[in-house]
């Protein structure tokens, strides 16, 4: 161990400070070019979060050339101005150093640093994402073998293929699927989420211009995942108001026209409706939040679940419309529930359950 | 009669292994099913070799079909199955037996002064459930490969063909396999170092292979009940996964990654351990920071197992529950970092003898730094949710498993080929062969981060014209790659028998205990057992390694046939 005495300072190698000098310079052109890069993964930023995204990628790619060029151009000249000697004696062993904790000490800390600094920036932007304001305007996206269909609460019909969205436009898209799972990726707004058969997630987009941009399947779903596309369509508010109109907006469902005229729901009974919920309803639903799926979501919060303000048919939340529900019962994309015929249950049934509902949410 | 250094301990050794059985004198008792660590290691060796070159193979059919945007050779059936099985077979029959299986099992024992390892027998039925299980994987080609990656999310693996059900047998067999070599190591390097080789003292392979151990015996669980009940399912219809009968696909997800994650530092903490050795070595240098590589080999294992979420970003899981996995992931890159920059230090002022295993282990420095650097743009979550699913992420886990476990894989073959076979390898060849695969590798992978970024997603047949041309660099690249494999098999195989020098034991000047008995070594590799008086590539301590005769007690071994006497602990 007598060898562990060095004096890194004097003898830390020929041109050792002009390397650190080029290191400097070129990481400084580097990122000179990466943090004023407009387009820093090669895409425009059509839409949010694209523009937020970017600046992570920006810093990232700032951080990354920097470790690179350390690492790469020391490594290089370490093993140029290190090698060994031609003419070295067999037992020739360079210098005999075992560690420097001041060193040690500054490259575990200058990391940390960096790395703290970046989950901070990156938390950062992930709060943005997840408190942008969407709900504007909100489409429904459904994956299925191999195509993307979009539903818009308004619309009663489904539109396939093509992503219609208003410029400017705070977006909330909510995700599903209806077989395996897809992914739902839109590069030119940097986001994607997976589209995952009983479960919805969601994002929120802003279209910042206007233009068609691509929908790409990012999950593999089968044997035609790489010909799994759609369209985003941007257009201006007023074509794509001409475009929602010409769909056949019904413009009223958000009132979901009248409710099942024969069931009085005032009259139900909130304990027989729940022992009928227990026989005929807990297959597929719990009395849980809305995420806590079966088959079909959560009902705990039905009346008053500010992040579903709708009934998956598009009509308010309230206790006239949920018992047409129960009585119509519902094919979608999502799935299906009986209806109350096949359930065969009758409308003092319905009452009831519509009642056991309505107790849930005021819990 | 040489003495431990005073105050050192003698270590844990046990004197159960100074009586030892003669040497079979039966080829299939010897060579077949053998339980000689060192046969069972270059058995290892020989079967992830050939599946190495199987799955190499079915990745030159999947660059062949992406010379073209419209899919130039096979159907998008067969293109999915392919990939799939590339993918299965690289992780589970080539990286994971080779690192630990093969030089885990020969170098190991020798390097911790035992004469095998602790559990010989299991050792034997661990090797032999390998090639069962590859032939099993391999066969499921004709029944229907398994076609939905080598992740197999249900739903889609539920609906695949028959074959599928043969990838979970397989995986799971060489599950097991893994488990039972993990227990087995650890107990080997915890109670059979030679007396003086104190933890401090153990070579960093050892230490990487020690840090591994648990993570072979501990994930690996949860990847079998992951598959159990995925056959099950498939099988019977218990609807563990289905979401349309009450399952969860997102649960598959969380079992399969708390295996995988790990599984990346299964394949990548033993070649740390190989770069550990050869940087040394060729520097003639003690390792920089010996203590900080250690312990960063082992607060990574430890870490590895509280990430595997990060692979889930996009899945619909909880959104804050993705911070903790973000930082987790973050933190990783310390200790690594630390890693890198001790290795760097090992190279300043050394006295550098660039033959081949030096070439790897350094050009492993700069590939996997590349791939730790993409590392950090995938933790950080809302740049995830761009490179999720996309080519970025085929750039970084190969710049990961080949920049960074193959190259160290190839040190790992260069640098103790003399020691297995006893004779050296043709310079001038390996060096042809290290550039070569240097810049084919950066060809082939390079062009993938920015066709990922700009759009194109991974597991794809056909893709968007636009990315054609980066593509075909790409695929040519690769085809130079494969070719640089034949002039490695060439050298390996034909020129090191025919026209090799013998390496006498200790080639590389090496100061560590492997380099310390004859090339191959014997059967029980240390006919008495060595004592450790310093620590490993101390190149300057005028000291010697080893006292052949300073173990106290240490008895010559004897061969004897008779039944084993109870040990005495």
């Amino acid at each position: 161990m007598a060898q562990r005495v060095v004096k890194p300072k004097t003898n830390l190698g020929p041109g050792f400070w002009p390397i650190t000098a080029l290191i400097v310079v070129v990481s400084a052109i580097m990122i000179y070019f990466t943090a004023t890069s407009p387009w820093p993964v090669g895409l425009i930023p059509a839409g949010e979060p694209a523009p937020a995204t970017d600046s992570l990628f920006r810093f990232l790619g700032c951080v990354a050339a920097f470790i690179f060029n350390v690492v790469v151009i020391y490594t290089i000249y370490f093993g140029i101005v290190f090698r060994r000697p031609k003419d070295a004696p067999p037992h020739h062993i360079g210098v005999q150093i075992h560690d420097a904790p001041v060193l040690e000490f500054w490259w575990t800390v200058i990391p940390t640093i960096l790395i703290i600094i970046l989950a901070i920036f990156s938390v950062k932007i992930w709060d943005d994402l997840q408190n942008t304001q969407g709900d504007v305007l909100t489409v429904e996206a459904i994956g299925y073998q191999f195509g993307f269909q979009f539903r818009y609460p308004k619309l009663a019909n489904v539109v396939s293929g093509e992503l219609h969205l208003p410029v400017n436009t705070p977006t909330t898209v909510q995700i599903t699927s209806r077989d395996v799972i897809h992914g739902f990726w839109l590069p030119e707004f940097r986001v994607k989420a997976d589209m995952v058969p009983g479960l919805i997630t969601t994002i929120r987009i802003t279209p910042l211009q206007t233009g068609t941009f691509r929908i790409v399947c990012s999950e593999f779903c089968g044997v035609a995942h790489g010909a799994m596309h759609g369209t985003v369509v941007v257009q201006s508010q007023a074509d794509f108001a001409k475009w929602f109109k010409a769909q056949g907006a019904t413009g009223t469902s958000a009132t979901g026209g009248a409710a099942g005229a024969a069931v009085a729901v005032s009259s139900g009974s909130a304990s027989a409706g729940q022992a009928l919920f227990q026989s005929k309803c807990t297959a597929c639903h719990s009395t849980g939040e809305f995420s806590q799926k079966i088959v079909g979501p959560g009902l705990g919060h039905i009346f008053n679940d500010p992040a579903h303000p709708k009934l998956v048919n598009g009509a308010a939340p309230t206790p006239a419309n949920v018992a047409k529900l129960i009585h119509d019962g519902y094919t979608g994309d999502i799935g299906t529930m009986p209806s109350a015929t096949v359930n065969a249950i009758n409308n003092t049934d319905i009452a009831n359950l519509t009642a056991y509902l309505v107790s849930l949410s005021k819990k | 009669m040489a003495t431990l250094a005073p105050g050192v301990k003698t270590g844990p050794y046990h004197a159960v292994l100074d009586h030892i059985h003669p040497e079979p004198t039966s080829f299939i008792r010897r060579y077949i099913f053998s339980i000689d660590a060192k046969v069972i290691g270059i058995q290892y060796m020989i079967t992830g070799g050939l599946f190495f070159l199987i799955a190499g193979l079915l990745a030159e059919i999947i660059r062949a079909q992406l010379m073209s945007p419209t899919g130039a050779v096979v159907t998008p059936a067969t293109y999915n199955a392919i990939y799939s099985m590339h993918g299965s077979a690289m992780v589970w029959m080539v990286i994971i037996p080779l690192v630990s299986g093969a030089f885990g099992n020969f170098v190991m024992p020798l390097q911790i002064g035992a004469r095998d390892v602790a559990f010989p027998w299991l050792n034997l039925a661990a090797f032999w459930m390998f090639p069962v299980a590859g032939i099993i994987l391999f066969s499921s080609f004709l029944v229907g490969a398994p076609d939905a990656g080598w992740t197999e999310y249900p739903p889609i693996s539920l609906q695949g063909p028959p074959g599928t059900s043969l990838w979970c047998i397989a995986i799971f067999l060489v599950g097991v396999s893994s488990t039972l070599t993990g227990i087995n190591f650890a107990v080997t390097m915890l109670k059979m170092r030679a007396p003086g080789m104190t933890f401090t003292r153990m070579p960093l392979f050892v230490w990487a292979q020690l840090a591994t151990s648990p993570l072979l015996f501990v994930a690996t669980t949860a990847l079998g009940a992951a598959l159990a009940a995925l056959f099950i399912e498939r099988t019977f219809g218990v609807p563990f996964y289905d979401p349309a009968h009450g399952g969860s696909p997102v649960l598959w997800q969380h079992m399969f990654w708390f295996y995988s994650h790990p599984a990346v530092y299964i394949m990548i903490l033993p070649v740390f351990g190989i770069i550990s050795e050869v940087l040394p070595t060729f520097s003639k240098k003690p390792i920089f920071g010996y203590k900080m590589v250690a312990f960063s080999t082992v607060s990574i294992a430890l870490l590895g197992f509280t990430v595997w979420a990060h692979h889930m970003f996009t899945s619909g899981m909880v959104p804050w529950l993705q911070l903790p996995f973000m930082i987790l992931t973050m933190l990783i890159a310390i200790p690594t970092g630390v890693k890198i920059f001790s290795w760097m230090a090992t190279l300043w002022g050394g006295s550098i003898d660039w033959k081949t295993p030096m070439l790897f282990a350094t050009a492993f420095l700069i590939t996997f730094t590349c791939g730790g650097l993409t590392g950090f743009f995938l933790a950080a979550v809302p740049a995830d949710y761009h490179e999720h699913g996309s080519y970025f992420v085929v750039a970084h886990f190969h710049y990961v498993l080949y920049g960074g476990s193959v190259m160290g894989l190839f040190a790992g073959f260069y640098y103790w080929w003399p020691k297995i076979t006893g004779k050296m390898y043709n310079e001038t060849l390996g060096q042809l062969h290290f550039w070569i695969t240097f810049i084919a590798f950066n060809g082939t992978f390079m062009p993938m981060h920015w066709l990922g970024l700009m759009g194109m997603p991974r597991r794809v047949a056909i893709y968007d014209p636009q990315y054609t041309f980066w593509n075909q660099f790409a695929s040519i690249s690769s085809f130079i790659l494969a070719l640089s494999m034949l002039i490695f098999l060439y050298n390996m195989l034909i020129w090191t028998f025919r026209h090799g020098k013998p390496a006498g034991p200790n080639p590389w000047g090496g100061r560590t205990l492997e380099w310390m008995i004859s090339s191959p070594p014997p059967y029980y590799n240390y006919k008495k057992i060595p004592a450790v008086l310093a620590a490993p590539y101390d190149f300057g301590n005028p000291l010697p390694y080893i006292g052949l005769d300073a173990a106290p007690g240490a008895v010559e071994a004897t061969p004897t046939a008779e039944s084993h006497p109870v040990p005495t602990h």
